[in-house]
């Protein structure tokens, strides 16, 4: 039995993507706050989107971040791990933005051990996936819908999903971020890949003859 | 035997190789009897795959032109203090 070829918990490289890598200094002191703003505001959106779900929301955290970033310049100029400090005060503004509208979600949280039996035997069939994951990626429509898988996610997954599988982080960063014990890191990230896969099966499912 | 719901609580540890080996060998021997397991576990490794791979998500045009300029004038605000906005009283 093959395990997980990829390695869990490694950073994906995802920061690398980043168009404004070129032009901005890596370090000392010339970062102005419109470099602040290329090379940052995309990564702060993207973890503050799939985290809060919706754009409008998305937008309230990445201004508050990047005004942080502006404002704090100084520190930031000195910090060592930009990536991991960007990450926590991104995770910690959708924490605080969502505590302030706690009365939007009421979500039944799913239980992905549902989806079986009394006797413990699959509830549905499952069957084998046609693409490998490099298709699947690919195509703008896959994407989309695993980005609305993501969406859909109980909150309570969705926060460890993100940053464990999507970001990349290790456990027990996130864990710090969270404020969360790892095995209950690791509980939620289970659960939250038991949901996706629940969710996505249908897509990607060869098709029965 | 082992169930499937067993083998799918387990299965993130399986995959980290933190299992006790006894526990590894029941889900061996679990996987060579039952076909669904075996694609419930691929899939899940291909879940887990696939979302390592997804592009950061692009912001929209207008937002980002609304967040620039807010930096912009948060960094005016903040360069220029209070000495080039006239005041508000006199
Ligand atoms: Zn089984």
């Amino acid at each position: 039995m093959n395990a997980l070829e990829a390695k869990p918990m490694q950073p994906n490289g995802k920061a690398k993507e980043i168009a404004a890598k070129d032009i901005v200094p890596r370090s000392g002191a010339q970062w102005t706050p419109e470099q602040v703003f290329l090379e940052h505001a995309p990564r702060v959106y993207s973890l503050a989107r799939r985290m809060l779900g919706n754009d409008a929301d998305a937008e309230d955290v990445t201004q508050d971040v990047l005004l942080q970033v502006v404002r704090k310049l100084d520190t930031f100029r000195g910090e060592a791990n930009l990536s991991t400090w960007l990450h926590r005060i991104t995770v910690n503004a959708a924490l605080a933005h969502r505590r302030k509208r706690a009365n939007r979600e009421h979500r039944e949280v799913r239980d992905p051990f549902n989806h079986f039996t009394e006797h413990g035997y699959h509830a549905q069939s499952i069957r084998p996936w046609s693409a490998s994951p490099d298709n699947i990626v690919q195509s703008k429509e896959t994407t989309a819908l695993i980005e609305k898988a993501i969406t859909e996610l109980p909150e309570i997954y969705r926060d460890v999903y993100v940053l464990a599988d999507v970001e990349g982080l290790p456990n027990q960063d996130i864990g710090d971020m969270l404020g969360l014990s790892l095995p209950a890191v690791k509980s939620r990230l289970h659960r939250g890949r038991l949901l996706m896969r629940h969710s996505l099966a249908p897509h990607f499912e060869e098709a029965t003859l | 035997m082992m169930t499937c719901k067993e083998l799918a609580e387990l299965l993130q540890d399986f995959l980290d190789g933190e299992l006790p080996k006894e526990y590894s060998d029941l889900i061996c021997h679990h996987l060579r009897e039952c076909g669904p397991c075996i694609n419930f576990l691929e899939s899940y490794k291909v879940t887990v795959t696939m979302c390592r791979k997804l592009p950061p998500l692009e912001m929209p045009v207008e937002m980002k032109e609304r967040l620039q300029a807010a930096v912009r004038e948060f960094e005016e605000k903040m360069s220029g203090g209070s000495k080039n906005s006239g005041e508000p009283g006199a």
